[in-house]
Formats: C-alpha cells, sequence, structure tokens
C-alpha cells in the first residue's frame, strides 16, 4: 500500500501552504497604532467575543490552508495504490513492459524464475483497464518488427506466451530505448515496467542518462525476480589450445578455464569433452569460492578438417551456462619432399641426415612433418603436387625437366627451402632460378667463403619478427642459435633485402622471397655439419620445422571459440564471390542466407542471427577459380559474465536508473495483486467543498 | 453667500464649513442658509417682524403654514411672530480630548464647535437668550444667556479660545452648571458622551428636576460607529493613554457594532424617561438636520 505522485516537483507547492498562516503572523506584527476615543467599547468587545467566535477564526484559517494544501495535491496527482500497483482503475494508462529474457533468467530462483517473471507480466496485462494499453519488449529478440502500444489482452498476452529465454545477455539500454519510442506518443498516464532478475552483468552496463533519448517524467518500476540463495554457479571462461597445432593423426591437447563465480566451494565437478557430438574424455575437477581451475583434455583427430566439439559441466542444480562450444581445425600432416645432392652409404655422412631427423625425430607418425627423400634424379620426376614443401640440400644443379614444375609449385602456394653445399653450382642455381624473371630464388650466389677453424663466423642477427622465427624469442633458443659455428658458406647478394639470419660479419646466412602464391628462403651455408655445427644445435630442429611449416603456407590447425551470442559473424572470401549468398543454418535449424559484399580486395559478409548458443553450419556456393578458404562450422557461445548469477543492489540499480523516478519491488508483490486509484477526482470534491466552506462561513463571520 | 454651485447642500457640508476659520461666518453659513430655505421672501423685506418657526400642529391656522419650508424639510412649519418665544438656552459644549478625534476630516469637536455656534447663532436670532459652556474635566468657559444684539460674538470668542483637552467629567459638570442656572431654559449638551454614562445621566435629570429643558446632541465619528480598520491595531485611548488595546477590528467589528448600539439605545431610553430630547449626529450628518431637529423642539 502506497501512495505516490505522478507530478511530484508540484508538490514544492505546499510550501504555499504556509501562506495564510505566514500573512497571519505578519499582519499581527505589523501592528497599527490609532488614538481612538471609544476604546472603552473595544475593550468591552474583545470579552464579549466568545470562545466561539475565535474557534471560527482558526476554522477559516485552516478551511484556507487546506484549500492550498488540496490545490497542490491535486496538480501533483497523487496516485494510491494498494500491493504493487497493478495498473486498474486508476486512469488511462499507458505501459511499456520490458521483459528480461536474458540467458541467466534461466537459472533465476532456482529454474522458476522466468515462469515467476511471466506470470507477473501476464497479471499486469490482465489488469489492464478499458483505457489502458500495454506494449511488451522482450531484451532479446531477433525481431526487428516495430512494436506498439495494445489495448487487447489477449494479444498481449498470446506475445507473452511466446516470449523464450535466450542464450545471450540482456541488452537494457535498447530495450529501455524501445521503450521510451513507444510511449514516445502523446499519451496519459506513461510509465515503463521491468521485469528482471536484476543480474549484475547486465545491469553493470547499462545506464539510462547514457541513452540518447528518455523521458525522466516517465516512472519506472523494476520487478525483480532475483535468485534469494545462490546455487553452486560455474561456466567455462576459456578453451584453449595446448601446444602448436592440430593435426591429424596427432595428439591434440585442449585446456578448459572453470570459473566458480559462487561463494561456496563446489565439489567433484564433472567436465565432459565431446568432439563430433562423441564423448571423448571427462574430469572431476574441485573449485575453490571465486576460483578458477583447468581441466586438460588430449585426443587424437583422425581426419583432416573441421570438428565440432563442446566441454559441458555437469553437476546437479548447477546455475550456469554448462556447454562451451567450439570448432577444430585439423590439418593434414604436411609432406616434405627432401633432396639429397650428396647421397652416401652411410646415412649419417649422408647431406639430409639431420634434416630428415629434425623434421620427424621419431622417425614414426608422430610427426607433423612426413619427410621424403631424393637423388637429384628422382627429383626431376617426382610429383610435387603432391608435397607441400621442397627442401633442396647441396643439390648441384637445378634439372632442366623440374625446373619448370618448381616454378609452377612455388606460384601455386609451394614452399622451397634451399641449402647449399659444396657441390653447389652457383652459376647454374643464379641462370636457372635467379637470372630469370621473375626470379624465384631471394638471392644471387656469389663466391663460396671456408674459413678457417680459428677464424670461425658465428651467428649474430636474428629477425625476430619474421613469423618463420617467433619461436627464437626464447632466449634459450636464440642463445643456441647464435652459438652455431659457420666453417663454410656462400656469400649472397640479396639486392638489399633484408637478411633473415646474418652472420657476425654482416654477410647474409638466410632470405627469403615470395614467389606467386608461394615462398622462397634460402639459407647459404649446408644442411649437414660440413660448414656449421648447426644441425647438433638445439635450435636446428625448431628452425627446421619453423622454416618448413612456414614455407608450406603456416597451416597449423586451429581452435576457434566463435562469437558471443548475439554477436555477429564476419566472413571473408575471395572477391570472385562478391553478390553470392552464404548459405547458414542455426542450431535451431532454420536456414539463413546472408550476401557477400565487397570489402576491398575479398568479399565479406556479417550474420548477426547467432540468437542460440551451439554449432552453426557455413556454406559457400562453388567458385572453382578462387576456392574458399571457408570453414564450414562456427561454435556461438552464451557470454561468460552471463553465467554469474550475482545481482545487482537496489539501492545501484535506482542510481542507474537516475533521473528517472525508479521503484523496485519484487515479483512477491506482483502475485499478491493489488489495485491503484487515482485520486484527482476526491481532492477535487475535497477542494470544491473546501473552498464553498470557506467562503459561506467567512460571509456568515464576517459578512 | 458663494455657495450656489452644488445648491444648499454645502451650506450644511461639515467638511465645507471646517475649512472656514471663522466661527461666526460658519454659524451664519448654515443659518442662513437653512433660514433661506425655509423662506427666501423674508430677506427681501415682506415682513419688518422677526419670524420664527413651529412645527404645525393640529389647530393652527392653514394660512399660517409655510408652504416653502414644506418643500424643503417635507414637513409642516407655522410663521410666528417675536412676542410669541421668550426662550433662555444655555449651550453646553464638550471639549474634552475624546472630542478631537476625526476620521473624515473633521473632528468631533469642530463639528460639535460648528453645532453651538450655529445653535446659538439662530436663538439669538430668533431674539432668544443663547450662552454658553465649554469643559472638560472642568468648566473651562462660561458665558451666561442673553439676547442682545451682538452677542454672539461672546459666545463664539469662548467657542474658539478652547482646545479639546482632559479627560471628560461630564456628571460633576452638569451639576455644576445646573447651580450657575438660575431661571428655567432650555439646555443643549454637544458631547460625545464618552464619560461614566450614569454620571452624564443623572447630570442631565437634575437640569430636567430644575424645569429646564434638555436637549442632547450625541456627536460621534462614523468609524466610532463602525469601527471601519482593517489590521492588528493598537488603540489608544485619547483622555486615558494607558488605556490601549490591541485589537482585529475584522473580528470584533460586529459584537463592537452591537456594543455601540446598546450604549446609544440605553441613552436615548434614559433620555426619553426623562423627558429629554435626545438626538444623535454623527459628524457627516449635514448640520442642518441638527438644527432642524431643533426646531422641531422649538416647536
Amino acid at each position: 500500500m502506497s501512495l505516490f505522485f505522478l507530478n511530484p516537483l508540484y508538490l514544492f507547492g505546499l510550501m504555499a501552504a504556509s501562506l495564510p498562516v505566514i500573512i497571519h503572523l505578519l499582519n499581527r506584527r505589523r501592528i497599527r497604532r490609532i488614538r481612538f476615543p471609544a476604546v472603552k467599547f473595544i475593550l468591552l468587545s474583545q470579552k464579549r467575543i466568545s470562545r466561539t467566535k475565535r474557534l471560527r477564526h482558526w476554522l477559516l484559517l485552516a478551511l484556507r490552508t487546506a484549500a492550498i494544501v488540496v490545490l497542490v495535491l491535486l496538480l501533483a496527482r497523487p496516485i494510491f495504490q494498494t500491493g504493487a500497483g497493478l495498473f486498474a482503475s486508476g486512469g488511462p494508462s499507458s505501459v511499456a513492459l520490458v521483459l528480461d529474457n536474458s540467458l541467466s533468467m534461466t537459472w533465476s530462483r532456482d529454474g522458476e524464475g522466468f515462469k515467476q517473471a511471466k506470470d507477473a507480466a501476464a497479471r499486469l496485462f490482465a489488469s489492464l483497464g478499458a483505457g489502458d494499453r500495454a506494449a511488451l519488449i522482450p531484451t532479446n529478440t531477433g525481431s526487428k518488427d516495430p512494436i506498439r502500444l495494445k489495448r487487447e489482452k489477449d494479444v498481449l498476452l498470446r506475445d507473452l506466451e511466446g516470449v523464450k529465454i535466450a542464450d545471450g545477455s540482456a541488452d537494457f539500454g535498447a530495450a529501455l530505448a524501445r521503450a521510451y519510442d513507444v510511449l514516445r506518443e502523446p499519451a496519459s498516464g506513461k510509465e515503463i515496467w521491468v521485469v528482471t532478475d536484476a543480474a549484475l552483468t547486465d545491469w553493470d552496463r547499462f545506464s539510462l542518462a547514457a541513452l540518447k533519448q528518455y523521458d525522466p517524467a516517465v516512472p519506472v518500476k523494476v520487478i525483480k525476480v532475483a535468485t534469494k540463495e545462490t546455487p553452486p554457479n560455474a561456466a567455462i571462461r576459456e578453451i584453449r589450445l595446448r601446444g602448436q597445432d592440430v593435426n591429424v593423426g596427432l595428439p591434440t591437447e585442449i585446456q578448459a578455464v572453470i570459473t566458480n563465480f559462487g561463494a561456496t566451494e563446489i565439489k567433484d565437478l564433472v567436465v565432459q569433452l565431446r568432439v563430433d557430438d562423441q564423448p571423448k574424455e571427462q574430469k572431476l575437477v574441485a573449485l575453490a569460492p571465486r576460483g578458477e581451475t583447468e581441466a586438460n583434455f588430449q585426443f587424437v583427430l583422425a581426419r583432416p578438417g573441421s570438428h565440432t566439439a563442446a566441454v559441458t559441466l555437469k553437476k546437479d542444480r548447477l546455475a550456469g551456462s554448462t556447454s562451451e562450444y567450439f570448432t577444430l581445425q585439423a590439418e593434414d600432416k604436411i609432406k616434405v619432399l627432401v633432396v639429397d645432392g650428396d647421397p652416401q652409404t652411410s646415412l649419417v655422412s649422408s647431406e639430409t641426415f639431420f634434416l630428415t631427423r629434425a623434421l620427424n625425430p621419431e622417425g614414426g607418425g608422430a610427426s607433423p612433418f612426413v619427410p621424403t627423400v631424393v637423388i637429384p634424379e628422382g627429383f626431376a620426376t617426382a610429383p610435387l603436387d603432391s608435397y607441400q614443401a621442397v627442401v633442396l640440400c647441396n643439390v648441384p644443379a637445378i634439372p632442366d625437366s623440374a625446373l619448370p614444375r618448381l616454378k609452377e609449385f612455388v606460384r601455386r602456394g609451394g614452399g622451397l627451402l634451399v641449402f647449399v653445399g659444396d657441390r653447389v653450382q652457383a652459376e647454374d642455381y643464379n641462370r636457372k632460378l635467379y637470372d630469370t624473371s621473375p626470379s624465384i630464388l631471394p638471392a644471387r650466389l656469389k663466391d663460396k667463403r671456408l674459413v678457417s677453424a680459428s677464424a670461425l663466423e658465428k651467428i649474430e642477427r636474428i629477425d625476430l619478427k619474421h613469423p618463420a622465427l617467433a619461436a627464437f624469442s626464447d632466449p634459450i633458443l636464440a642463445d643456441s642459435l647464435k652459438s652455431t659455428r659457420v666453417a663454410g658458406y656462400y656469400r649472397i647478394d640479396a639486392a638489399g633485402a633484408a637478411p633473415v639470419v646474418a652472420l657476425g660479419n654482416g654477410d647474409a646466412l638466410a632470405v627469403e622471397k615470395k614467389f606467386g602464391t608461394g615462398r622462397v628462403v634460402l639459407v647459404a651455408t649446408a644442411a649437414d655439419r660440413d660448414w656449421s655445427d648447426l644441425p647438433v644445435k638445439t635450435a636446428y630442429l625448431p628452425l627446421v620445422q619453423s622454416l618448413v611449416s612456414y614455407l608450406q603456407g603456416g597451416k597449423k590447425g586451429a581452435l576457434e571459440t566463435g562469437v558471443a551470442v548475439g554477436e555477429a559473424k564476419k566472413f571473408y572470401l575471395p572477391a570472385a564471390y562478391v553478390g553470392k549468398n552464404l548459405k547458414i543454418v542455426r542450431p535451431d535449424q532454420r536456414e539463413r542466407e546472408v550476401a557477400l559484399a565487397a570489402d576491398g580486395d575479398k568479399a565479406a559478409a556479417a550474420f548477426a542471427e547467432n540468437d542460440f548458443a551451439g554449432i552453426y553450419r557455413v556454406s559457400a556456393p562453388l567458385a572453382p577459380d578462387a576456392p574458399a578458404a571457408l570453414a564450414p562450422v562456427y561454435p556461438v557461445n552464451p557470454p561468460f559474465l552471463e553465467s554469474r548469477l550475482d545481482a545487482i543492489s537496489d539501492a545501484e540499480l535506482a542510481a542507474r536508473l537516475r533521473p528517472a523516478r525508479a521503484t523496485i519491488v519484487p515479483v512477491e508483490e506482483i502475485a499478491k495483486g493489488g489495485s491503484r486509484s487515482d485520486l484527482a477526482l476526491p481532492l477535487l470534491l475535497v477542494l470544491i467543498l473546501t473552498l464553498v466552506s470557506e467562503g459561506w462561513l467567512a460571509q456568515r463571520f464576517y459578512g | 453667500m458663494a455657495a450656489t454651485a452644488d445648491g444648499n447642500k454645502s451650506y450644511f457640508d461639515p467638511l465645507v464649513l471646517a475649512r472656514l476659520s471663522n466661527l461666526y461666518l460658519k454659524a451664519r453659513w448654515v443659518v442662513e442658509g437653512m433660514m433661506s430655505g425655509i423662506h427666501r421672501s423674508r430677506s427681501k423685506g415682506f415682513s419688518v417682524e422677526f419670524e420664527e418657526h413651529r412645527e404645525y400642529s393640529p389647530g393652527d391656522e392653514i394660512r399660517r403654514i409655510d408652504w416653502k419650508a414644506l418643500g424643503k424639510f417635507d414637513r409642516y412649519f407655522i410663521k410666528e411672530t417675536e412676542d410669541e418665544t421668550n426662550l433662555r438656552a444655555t449651550l453646553i459644549l464638550d471639549g474634552s480630548a475624546s472630542m478631537d478625534y476625526g476620521s473624515n476630516g473633521v473632528t468631533k469637536f469642530e463639528y460639535a464647535s460648528i453645532l453651538t455656534a450655529s445653535l446659538a447663532y439662530l436663538i439669538l436670532k430668533q431674539q432668544d437668550a443663547a450662552g454658553v459652556a465649554t469643559f472638560s474635566d472642568k468648566i473651562d468657559a462660561f458665558v451666561p444667556p442673553r439676547a442682545k444684539r451682538g452677542y454672539v460674538f461672546e459666545i463664539l470668542r469662548a467657542l474658539e479660545a478652547h482646545r479639546p483637552a482632559g479627560e471628560t467629567n461630564a456628571g460633576k459638570i452638569l451639576q455644576e452648571i445646573a447651580g450657575k442656572m438660575h431661571r428655567r431654559g432650555l439646555v443643549i449638551l454637544v458631547s460625545d458622551l464618552l464619560d461614566d454614562t450614569e454620571n452624564v445621566l443623572n447630570g442631565l435629570r437634575l437640569f430636567r428636576f430644575s424645569g429646564h429643558d434638555v436637549i442632547v446632541f450625541h456627536v460621534m465619528d462614523t468609524a466610532e460607529i463602525d469601527l471601519p480598520f482593517d489590521g492588528n491595531i493598537l488603540f489608544e485611548d485619547l483622555e486615558l493613554p494607558d488605556l490601549r488595546v490591541t485589537a482585529d477590528p475584522q473580528t470584533i467589528r460586529e459584537v463592537y457594532r452591537g456594543v455601540v448600539n446598546e450604549f446609544i439605545d440605553h441613552v436615548r431610553k434614559e433620555c426619553h424617561a426623562a423627558m429629554i430630547d435626545y438626538q444623535l449626529v454623527s459628524t457627516a450628518t449635514p448640520l442642518d438636520r441638527a438644527l432642524v431637529s431643533y426646531l422641531g423642539w422649538r416647536a
């Protein structure tokens, strides 16, 4: 039961109620002095003034004061309400009801919160009077249809029935903006009702004053469906890849970071991994209050391409988003053709011994690299399309038959790594690979330089910004590489190009060049121990693997956690796709299409209807000339913090709704029902009665 | 007489009269103005005999009715000759401090003075004897009644010499004056009667016991009757400065009027019982009406 005012500013006028008293007091203070002959008659009159007469005087003063008070109250439009103040019989009302259907509503009140919220909204709609109008505005709706005030209760209740919990956060800024827009038309008794769980995450980023357009005169009533006792509350903050690659046949390691939002410990929390809808592994973890923990998983993917996966938390009464979706793009093993220009009967002595060991240290199938060693004659006939990279090791001359295929191989994206050696014929290399137009080789081979054991050259400079050498940011690896002593190398002329690796005397030891869509790296020393001790250094293996990976395009496989619910997913394809449509199948199996438009030298599209958490499937029309590097699936997850059930305090909530006048009531108050009455008419009658009484009495007393 | 622009009304307007400095002029103006209204032909030498008027009573000859007086006052007056009158009138003027009050430009004393002077002028003009006494808490001046020509100036001098002051002690004063009057005649008291009422009435009754005829002109200011003030007012008594009271006239007005009316009614009733002619005049009342009252008595 409460009393509030639609125009509270008018209440300042109550100060005017003191005017009759002030005038009375001023009059008493402002005494005139008159010399008068008949004072004895005045004295006699005063004695005869009865107590009733004095009472009449005060009665008139009280009536005048009351008239002002009643007039001020009338202007302030008092509304008397019982219960939470349903808008029945309170005169025509126009109400915009904002219903929080964000994901956090799922867990409020042990799962009953959303139902209670809808029940409250239904009660409000049901109490609509004949002249009342209302509009329903869910916080999370994919619909862009205009919302308007409606008089039809049945339509409003049907709309309400259709509102479901969404997987995203509530955008109260957008919802309130729509509410003010709906109420923009001239109407009486405007109000905004917000039914919400008051989740801190959603309200924390809201401020009414930050809205472009709002009306502070419209009162806002918040019906709070906050959780009273917080259940175990946890969610997966992050899924990340441990290790570098996601390769077929190799162990893939991922880590799930799980956060406990609650103030109590969560024990025996089951964390399950599913890949391609198949359970792979599960772990049991414990979470300290407000703490975090990791759950690590290792598995092997059997085929290349996209895989869908999810980590799921399992525990009774666990509140919070339990599943985190992600996709894995698995790459096949990298096939490397290694051309040995100095084969030996002893493997250890061969030019490629250290290099093949670096690519496949264990010799089995555990490496992402599959090296195939051939002699130069074999290189001339080898099917290059079967490989992602070619490594020439001390090959004396480029076979003429292989030259066109090698060029085409690199032009179409293949990688070429060239190690020189004592057998290399520099003139042949320069003629076939450098002097051509365009040249493949990054530098011209000049002269061979061999130094004595006492004057060995050292590696001094490493271009750590080069993608292939990023691993050497690790000081251990960098020191290892710099500890290499070089006894022989080719001086090269890179025509001004910056070396990737350089010796202490300034001579370049490795340079890189792009050719077509492929890349070429020239290393000006041998791949074996003939000219340096590099092959026995710790740095050799990562150097070789990094260079080969880089040259083959850097495809290492990936883990993608996608976008949050409600966010747009962007796609970039070759320009040939401009004007074509992408087809997207959502988790609810509804199909959508999104057009690709020109964006610089690419075709781009953004898909915004990511309304549900889960795996979305994408397909593009065929464009043979420009193969689409498009992952066929992408994940959408609820915003992490949406799982946090902490509620905003009433005081903070009211502050965020300022300058509007906010009232916050628990949902139980709505369930109790109530009524609301406009006191304007009774007050008007009281005012008329007061004025008539005052006039009549004044006439009677003093007239 | 310069009272032509607005007719005879200005002859009797107390405000107009108050502007005249000479009391003789005031009295003459009033009396001549009134008399010219009664029978204007007299000043043209219609009769050398002095005339006076009295009110018509059954048995009088119709031809002696003054028809012009009838037109002016709507009452019948009979013209009489000098030998028909023989009157000694003593005019007693209250000159106490309470008379020095006026809310509309004329104090009660000014009004009473003109009235007294006019009466004296009229009486002397009718060949009757007139005298005057002024008093406050004592007799300030006493001019015994005489009928000789020019006596009016002595009376007027006594009136003009008086300045209202002091506390009224009418009861005692009237007794003293009664002691000075050895022949029966007419006593005219012009006063606001703001004294102990019983003492005043006793004094007047004493005149009646002595065989005098008594006329009382009760002079009141309109503000005394109506109490027309607004706001809170500290009222200070004119005669007794220590007597003061704060009052809201709006609150007490109704009761005050009742008190004043009771006072007037009481005086009127007692005067009537003692066969005293009582006439209430406010300072807004034209003076001729007061004179007519006298003429009514004289008839």
